[in-house]
């Protein structure tokens, strides 16, 4: 196939490779971030208690999209910016890939900043910012460093270790009232579809794939990881939303801003309560791998363009998060560039489709021309 | 001037050296001469010199064997005393340096005159050691009841009596470069990966370091991430745990002088299974193996949550529990974290003072510390009874670990825990974790991932990692070493079933 598009397949040392398997980690990983923790009153706000439909319309946008990507990675065989510069040429293509990297700096930001506002109002009001996001980027800049396979790991023991918090939803349903669903399907296509654009934030992240596709062992067996990555995004939100349709009512959702830590709160041991403390903490496992994930990613490509040190671009993009985050220090600013990266999200996911259609027209362009 | 004089001395110490390399005979036993112990003196019919170290060479064989042969008999060639001596494994050699390294060892050399350069050299070496007695680091109730001692040699033929193979193979290499310590490195040829074979030779080659008194130097000298706190060679002071791992596919290397025998390339499970986990049937192994992982993780984090709970997350302790904890705190001046570090402390001091008495002494410091210094601190005012009982908890914890050198980092993390604690609550604790795991996964045991079989993750060696499944299942040899021959056993014919009245 590289012979084809004419593009030299990016080469990775074995050693560096993860199986095919982990695909599923790093894509759920991924996409699961600050988005779960109060997308419910996101995505009612369009559709009402129907957008549980507009979450699995966006799932299955994403499973597409994902089947794009790979048709669009299988067909080369590199990453992003070989196909770029293949598509574009050297200066074009780099800007392209330029900007890619910006977004998932970007990323890297939205998640940052909203997991700091979420401890600023859950747990410390009077949080010292500085130390502790200078901390966080520490720990995140070790991670990094690490290399791939390393942030992978992670991805995994944080799947594992925050699995058991989807147990807590069952003690909303005890008490929520199922007729908050009813009636069914009342609001239009249009409402739905606009729901589904509003569940893209917490969706993003599949993108991640065209930087890390060479770093796979047997990319054809990790489609169906990829989408098995996907489908249990997909199946969390919805037992979320769900979960929070029925607890709430339609009316509250609009009031809550942060639903699902809020569903934690009323979960009570006869020795601890309050678990919204021990959800936020432990989403410190999530958080960590989706940030690393994405400053690999950003920082990757610079590397692969320009050819310096991955090292030194993972310190700059540490000082930019850094400052940035101390910059945004406002509850009104974090709401804007949440609503800002989810629009760029959007567009960055039909980037892919027309990518692919562009990547298409010029292999049969090509072809016919080389016969 | 202080250089100049720093220059001179290595100049000195080069000189020497080169000395060393051209030295003959006469010049070696003018060294060895200037000690008391090294004996030299004309014997027999003919006045044969006859020198040795008189401290490493055995007496008996010398007036047993030695010293009648040569009054009884004329010789003119050490050809020919070598052919009528008693003694199995004789040498005639010219090479001094040869002979120095045998002198050294307990060999007794023989000349026909003084000025002679041909030397028969004779094994006599007596060396004092322990006898083999029982386990005292990791004892356990059933099982063998032998434990290494400090010698090589012995320590081989404690791990051969148990392995009658001819595969079992062990490479020689000495280290050190004034102690020239013998090291072995062991394993199973036709199972052990060739490849770790070669790390670790490559490994031992390339230290440089005057002495090795003990395989704990090698342990962090050959480690890959010299700085972590955690070890990356399994020390054990069981022939038959070494066995047992030799057996699996990895690579034991046995050093001279030191009871413990290190075993690689390991993973960070395999630090908290013992080797009563074998002994027990598998429900009962499997259970207890969970306990102790429990143990670690409460011994860990106890304190921490304490710290966490009570200097920022009040809320979360429902209102009867928390009135438990008001009222045994209500009299103490000090924040939950002073309080915690104040008997961390106290209990560090106990282990310390512990470890360095005498067994007799050392039970008393446990009742001092353990009853009479926690009952007066509680009764002061200083500390709060429900902390003195998980502090007390978390240090009984620490000790379920079978590995004693895993017990020593589990005393060390703990306080990154307490400081992350300290700054941000539970979120602090959720990210030293985070460094923690982070640190794992890039730990590596001789160029294997140490976190498996966790990450990467393998599902074969995860049979026998937190839990031990029946025998009769472990029908491969774990992933993690890499072995040339993966297969135990036929697993068909392991699980054969009878049908009923059979």
């Amino acid at each position: 196939m590289n012979k084809i598009s004419g593009v030299k397949g990016v080469n990775i040392p074995e050693q560096f490779l993860i199986t095919p398997m982990f695909v599923f980690f790093v894509i759920h990983s991924m996409q699961v971030g600050v988005g779960i923790m109060g997308f419910e009153g996101y995505i009612a706000e369009h559709a009402g208690f129907d957008s549980w439909i507009s979450i699995l319309i966006a799932g299955a946008f994403m499973h597409i999209v994902l089947w794009m990507t790979y048709s669009l990675l299988h067909s080369s065989g590199g990453d992003i910016v070989s196909i770029h510069r293949g598509l574009f040429g050297k200066y074009i293509g780099g800007f392209l890939s330029v900007v890619i990297s910006l977004y998932f700096l970007l990323l890297a930001l939205t998640v940052l900043r909203t997991f700091v506002e979420i401890i600023q109002v859950w747990m410390f009001p009077s949080l010292q910012m500085k130390l502790f996001t200078a901390v966080f980027l520490g720990i995140i800049y070790y991670l990094v460093v690490g290399g791939f396979r390393l942030v992978t790991g992670f991805c995994m023991i944080s799947v594992i270790l925050t699995l058991p918090l989807l147990l807590l939803l069952l003690f909303p349903i005890q008490i929520g009232n199922v007729n908050y669903l009813y009636p069914a399907i009342e609001h239009g296509f249009v409402d739905l579809l606009a729901s589904a654009k509003a569940t893209t934030l917490s969706f993003l992240g599949i993108e991640l794939l065209l930087i890390f596709y060479p770093f796979i062992k047997k990319p054809q067996q990790s489609v169906k990881w990829a989408h098995f990555g996907v489908f249990f995004t997909v199946l969390i939100y919805l037992a979320t939303a769900l979960v929070a349709f029925i607890y709430y009512s339609e009316e509250q959702l609009k009031q809550v801003t942060w639903g699902t830590i809020s569903l934690w709160k009323i979960v009570e041991f006869p020795f601890i309560e309050r678990f919204e403390y021990i959800g936020i903490s432990l989403w410190v496992y999530v958080i960590i791998p989706n940030i690393c994930l994405a400053v690999w990613g950003a920082t990757r490509i610079p590397k692969r363009l320009f050819k310096i040190s991955q090292k030194k671009m993972v310190i700059l993009y540490c000082v930019i998060l850094f400052t940035a985050t101390l910059l945004l220090d406002d509850r009104q600013i974090v709401e804007k560039i949440n609503d800002f990266t989810s629009q760029v999200g959007f567009y960055v996911l039909l980037y892919i489709p027309v990518l692919f259609v562009i990547s298409k027209i010029f292999h049969k362009v090509r072809d016919t021309n080389e016969t | 001037m202080w250089k100049r004089k720093k220059k001179r001395a290595r100049e000195k110490k080069q000189n020497e050296l080169k000395e060393k390399s051209d030295e003959t005979l006469q010049t070696l036993f003018e060294a060895l001469k200037k000690s008391d112990d090294f004996k030299s003196y004309q014997a027999g019919s003919n006045r044969y010199v006859v020198s040795y170290l008189g401290t490493l060479s055995e007496p008996k064989l010398i007036n047993h064997s030695i010293l009648p042969v040569l009054n009884e008999n004329v010789f003119f060639t050490l050809e020919e005393m070598k052919n009528m001596l008693p003694v199995e494994d004789l040498e005639i050699t010219e090479d001094p340096t040869g002979v120095r390294e045998k002198i050294m060892k307990g060999y007794i050399a023989i000349q026909l005159k003084e000025s002679d350069k041909n030397v028969l050299l004779i094994p006599a070496v007596t060396v004092e050691g322990r006898q083999v007695s029982i386990p005292e680091v990791e004892f356990s109730v059933v099982g063998p009841k032998e434990a290494f001692v400090e010698s090589l040699d012995k320590n081989m033929s404690l791990m051969r009596k148990r392995l009658t193979l001819p595969q079992f193979t062990m490479k020689e290499v000495s280290v050190g470069k004034i102690t020239k310590t013998r090291i072995g490195v062991v394993y199973i040829d036709g199972i052990a990966d060739p490849d770790n074979v070669n790390t670790v030779l490559q490994r031992l080659d390339a230290i440089e370091y005057d002495q090795i008194i003990d395989s704990s130097f090698i342990t962090q000298m050959i480690a890959d991430n010299s700085t972590s706190p955690f070890p990356q060679l399994l020390d054990s002071e069981r022939p038959d745990r070494v066995v047992e791992v030799l057996v699996e596919g990895k690579i034991a290397i046995v050093v001279d002088g030191s009871p413990h025998v290190l075993t690689c390339p390991t993973t960070i499970v395999e630090f908290f299974s013992s080797s009563d986990d074998y002994f027990l049937p598998w429900p009962l192994a499997s259970v207890f193996r969970l306990v102790r992982l429990f143990a670690v993780f409460f011994s860990v984090l106890s304190t921490s949550l304490y710290v966490a709970i009570l200097t920022y997350h009040h809320e979360m302790i429902p209102e009867e529990l928390m009135s438990t904890i008001v009222s045994s705190r209500a009299d103490i001046p000090f924040p939950p974290i002073l309080e915690v570090v104040i008997l961390e402390l106290t209990i560090e001091l106990l282990r310390e003072a512990g470890a360095r008495l005498p067994t007799k002494i050392g039970q008393t410091i446990g009742i001092v510390g353990g009853i009479v210094i926690g009952t007066a601190a509680v009764e002061a005012g200083l500390t709060s009874n429900v902390l003195l009982i998980i502090v007390a908890l978390a240090a009984l914890a620490s000790f379920t670990t079978p590995v004693y050198q895993i017990g020593n980092t589990i005393r060390l993390i703990r306080f990154p825990f307490l400081l992350g604690a300290q700054m941000w609550g539970l979120v602090g604790v959720s990210m030293i974790m985070v460094f923690y795991i982070g640190h794992l996964i890039k730990l590596k045991s001789i160029g294997r991932p140490f976190f498996a079989p966790l990450y990467p993750l393998r599902f074969r060696d995860l049979r026998d990692a937190f839990i031990r499944l029946p025998f009769n299942t472990q029908s491969e040899r774990p992933l993690q070493t890499r072995p040339v021959d993966p297969i135990r056993f036929n697993r068909k014919r392991a699980s054969e079933k009878r049908d009923v009245d059979e």
